[in-house]
């Protein structure tokens, strides 16, 4: 059993300014938990703050009940992947397993079984006698993982393990990790960048900015009811479009917003707390808005730019109200340059966010391409 | 079609391989070749053979001399060995801790006595360790130690010891530059995995740090052979070309110049100076051989 | 809060270390240069203070800037110094170009014709270059120690500038050729103004070993005209062993240039360093 609690963690490097600002979060025992933000967002910092590698400044960590503020990175019961792999250049990959075990004091055949056992799970038995140079990319990820995991410690910490391999490999080990968590049961912090990353890997995302928890949750809990503007347009690909609006009517069950346009459009948000007159940005994913269709609301432009993507092909519009958006089209259909264009989309589809960015409640944020036919 | 004659290149070369070859690598050879000849009174050079090397080596007028200075320059060499470049480690170990205030300014402080001339060094050293101005003896009598002051450069037991921790003192800033370089090339991130697996600070020095900075230290060594057996300004400044007291201090360079030039009422020989700078040539010969044949072959360079 | 006092504890020893050290380092120079400053009685009585009013006395300095042409041996030692860089530098540059440049027969060969120059020191061979400055009538004059210092400098400049020019993008020369540039061209007006970063690291590595050498001097221009400071200095501290204010005051003299140069380029210098040495 492992259980890691964040309570109200601080780092500061002068005193005065936080790099992080109090962050709370309860990380369940075989739970996969990935930090993800722009760069600068501070979910390094955490990460190394959990390894003891950077001090606390303030808050407590605990593992296991325990407060563990003040261990040393080896007390703690972690093993960490760094994104550089780490691997001693001048060992070779059993040495390079063997050497933490060394020094916690274990028992040659100890660490031998250990191995042994980790090479086989990760397929790099016959690698064990190779120095880290004589090894590809993903055979050097392969045995970083290995040295995290002959520990075998409470929590594994990884510190964007994929962004130094090329893309097809990243896609593989991707789901050579994600197949990995389940094997182990392990407890996983996971820091990325990338949010196909974080969406495909965590069973818990934590969207980080400015040194800030965004929101905290499932990936479709991310995807559907963003909380706010930051983690609306930074989850989803391509960004969510959002047009500029006024209320006009609002109520529980739903608000009308008079965007920049002069057009109208219903949501179905919870708009208890905005008031008329207030001003407010919609947001609407790309998938959400087809082309000659009969929705509820409906935008007319002409077609800008068209990138083909097979199965889809993404529509850079230009409405009548001089806003620019994209659409997600039928990938098989072809589409003209300049060609005038209708899209629609649902009411339940449209995010709507206040001034302060914060999201109303979505009142019904369930599947909407079933109903697209 | 023929191609052109590449003029451009052998314009490109030129000035630099006729200065080289006509200045170092020519001599060189040159060299060699004399040592073969001996140069008669008239100033004639006949070839001789080995008699040159005979002399030096069992010709008890010079043979002496020369395993004296040979056996200087190989404690010379050693005491450079054993505490220049252990101190040379230990600054550049503590250089590179991270957060180590005021490690710019350190490293350029220390740096600087090897940028002053040999000259200067051996004559500061000399008036500090002279008992006319006694500023060594009344610095030791702050610690205590004033009895134990001795003009040690004085000394035939203890005046190459001496002069070797001169030049220590001086040059051991290149040792520490050379090392500290390497140090702070290694990635953070290997470090870091080491803390985190449990290592202590003196467990990662000596099981990570070092063993990454062991072409570092190859080269170090390599570089501290050459320029020892290759020393001459030390001495000759502070001891002249007698490099007394009774040849005490006396290395392979004060002797080539000696036999080159010749002291007192002996006379000097080009020759028989050729026959000892082969002498020479043949130690870092063999010093450079043994470094790339073993220690630059074994220890591959790691690449991070 | 225990691994946060080993911490403190061994920031301490660090600064105990480094600082200790520093002094040693410090120490005599500073020694030599406050001595300098005061008069024969104050330098016997109290050698380790600083100069005050009473023991002030420039003494030292008046004799030996009479008695010696210090002013001639500095600007000997620059001229050679200056001339035999700018000339390591561009012959060196060029061979280092042609080297890495251009595939021809024979280029590893002369790679390693050069390399050998790193390893063995050209004081070998004084007794064969003492014999061609004879025969080509340049016994004491300066042109003597240029030619041997630019022998000596250029292997390790060819060396640092060959591995320097590998990393410029081939797409620049390239790019040069298409629009059909000659090569003389291409060097000049591409290659040159590139390498400036590595010339600092030259620089060091060459300067100081010819600034501070005294084989050479003593041995190819022994001349009263044509002496280098290094050279000068030494003869003029033999001649005056117990004139310990001269003594001082030309010690001073010759350790000033070195200090206020370093003052002003120890960071490019130690950079430099720093780089060459990591390749």
């Amino acid at each position: 059993m492992s259980h890691v609690s964040l309570k109200n963690l601080k780092k500061s490097y002068d005193g005065k300014t936080d790099v992080l600002a109090g962050i709370n979060l309860e990380i369940e025992d075989g739970e996969f938990v990935v930090l993800v933000g722009p760069s600068g967002c501070g979910k390094s910092t955490l990460l190394r703050m959990l390894s003891g590698l950077e001090e606390i400044s303030g808050g407590d960590l605990e593992i296991d009940h325990a407060r563990v503020n003040d261990l040393a990175p080896a007390q703690r019961g972690i093993a960490m992947v760094f994104q550089s792999y780490a691997l001693y250049p001048h060992m070779n990959v059993y040495k390079n397993m063997a050497f933490g075990l060394k020094i916690q004091g274990a028992g040659k055949d100890e660490i031998d079984r250990r191995i042994r056992h980790a090479a086989s799970i990760l397929k790099i038995d016959h690698l064990l006698t190779r120095l880290p140079r004589e090894l590809s990319g993903g055979q050097r990820q392969r045995v970083a993982i290995g040295r995290a995991i002959v520990r075998e410690p409470k929590l594994f910490l990884f510190d964007e393990p994929l962004s130094n391999l090329d893309a097809a490999l990243r896609v593989q080990t991707r789901l050579e990790i994600a197949k990995l968590h389940r094997d182990l049961n392990a407890t996983i912090v996971y820091v990325t960048h990338d949010q196909v990353e974080a969406m495909t890997l965590g069973d818990k995302i934590v969207v980080m900015h400015d040194g800030h928890i965004q929101q905290a949750g499932t990936p479709l809990e991310l995807y559907q009811r963003p909380a706010n503007l930051f983690v609306a347009t930074f989850i989803g690909s391509p960004r969510m479009n959002l047009l500029e609006g006024v209320v006009s009517d609002t109520g529980a069950q739903g608000m009308t917003v008079t965007l920049a346009g002069g057009q109208t459009l219903h949501s179905e948000v919870d708009g208890t707390r905005a008031a008329v007159g207030d001003r407010v940005t919609v947001g609407i994913r790309a998938e959400h808005l087809w082309e000659n269709h009969d929705g509820s609301e409906r935008f007319a432009g002409t077609v800008n730019l068209v990138e083909h993507l097979g199965e889809a092909n993404y529509l850079y519009v230009t409405l009548s109200s001089g806003q620019d958006i994209v659409v997600r089209g039928n990938g098989e259909r072809e589409v003209a340059l300049g060609q005038a264009i209708k899209v629609s989309a649902p009411a339940a589809s449209f995010h709507v966010f206040d001034r302060d960015g914060l999201a109303f409640t979505r009142l019904k944020p369930g599947n909407l391409r079933s109903s697209k036919g | 079609m023929k191609k052109p004659f590449p003029w451009h290149i052998v314009v490109f070369l030129a000035p630099a391989f006729l200065v080289y070859a006509i200045f170092s690598a020519f001599p060189l050879i040159d060299t060699l070749r004399l040592g073969f000849y001996t140069t008669t009174d008239t100033n004639q050079q006949l070839f001789s053979g080995l008699a040159n090397y005979y002399t030096l080596m069992v010709d008890p007028h010079w043979s002496e001399g020369f395993w004296n200075a040979m056996r200087n320059n190989v404690k010379f060499f050693l005491v450079h060995m054993l505490i220049q470049n252990p101190i040379g480690l230990l600054l550049a170990a503590l250089l590179s801790m991270r957060g180590v205030r005021g490690a710019k300014a350190y490293q350029t402080l220390i740096f600087l006595p090897t940028l002053l001339s040999v000259v200067i060094i051996g004559f500061v050293w000399q008036l500090i360790l002279s008992p006319l101005w006694g500023v060594a003896e009344t610095l030791l009598g702050y610690v205590g130690l004033a009895e134990h002051f001795q003009p040690w450069l004085g000394d035939e037991s203890t005046a190459l010891f001496t002069l070797s921790l001169m030049s220590v003192w001086q040059f051991v800033g290149i040792p520490m530059m050379l090392i500290y370089a390497a140090l702070i090339a290694i990635p953070d991130e290997i470090i870091e995995a080491a803390v985190v697996e449990g290592a202590s600070a003196w467990r990662i020095f000596w099981t990570i740090r070092v063993p990454l900075i062991l072409p570092t230290l190859g080269l170090t060594t390599i570089l501290t052979f050459v320029g020892n057996f290759n020393a001459f300004d030390l001495i000759y400044s502070v001891k002249g070309a007698l490099a007394g007291p009774g040849y005490s201090t006396d290395i392979l360079g004060t002797y080539f110049y000696r036999a080159f030039f010749g002291y007192q009422s002996q006379l000097g020989s080009p020759t028989l100076g050729a026959a000892v700078a082969t002498m020479m040539f043949l130690v870092i010969l063999v010093g450079v051989g043994l470094y790339f044949f073993f220690v630059q072959r074994k220890l591959q360079r790691f690449s991070f | 809060m225990q691994h946060k006092v080993t911490r403190f504890a061994g920031s301490t020893f660090t600064q105990v270390i480094l600082a200790g050290y520093t002094v040693l380092a410090l120490f005599p120079i500073v020694l030599i240069v406050i001595n300098a400053f005061k008069s024969r009685a104050a330098i016997f009585d109290s050698p380790l203070a600083l100069p005050n009013s009473e023991s002030w006395s420039l003494i030292g300095f008046e004799k030996a800037m009479k008695n010696a042409h210090f002013f001639n041996f500095f600007g000997n030692s620059a001229i050679v110094t200056v001339t035999s860089l700018v000339l390591i530098l561009f012959f060196g540059a060029m061979a280092a170009w042609a080297l890495s440049e251009y595939k021809f027969r024979g280029n590893r060969w002369l790679m390693a014709f050069f390399a050998f120059g790193i390893m063995v020191p050209i004081r070998l061979g004084t007794v064969s270059i003492l014999k061609i400055m004879v025969s080509l009538e340049l016994v004491n004059t300066l042109t003597a120690l240029i030619l041997v210092y630019v022998a000596q400098g250029l292997p390790l400049a060819i060396m640092i500038l060959s591995e320097f020019m590998q990393q410029i993008p081939k797409e620049l020369k390239e790019a040069a050729r298409c629009d059909g540039v000659g090569e003389f061209k291409i060097f000049f007006q591409v290659i040159l103004p590139l390498i400036r970063p590595a010339v600092a690291t030259v620089a060091v590595f060459t300067m100081v070993p010819i600034w501070n050498d005294l084989w050479f001097p003593l041995i190819l221009a022994p001349g009263e005209e044509t002496q280098t400071i290094t050279l000068g200095v030494q003869q003029f501290i033999g001649q005056y062993a117990t004139d310990w204010n001269a003594v001082l005051a030309s010690l001073s003299l010759a350790v000033l240039p070195v200090l206020v140069l370093y003052m002003f380029f120890s960071r490019q210098l130690i950079r430099g360093i720093t780089a060459g040495a990591v390749k």
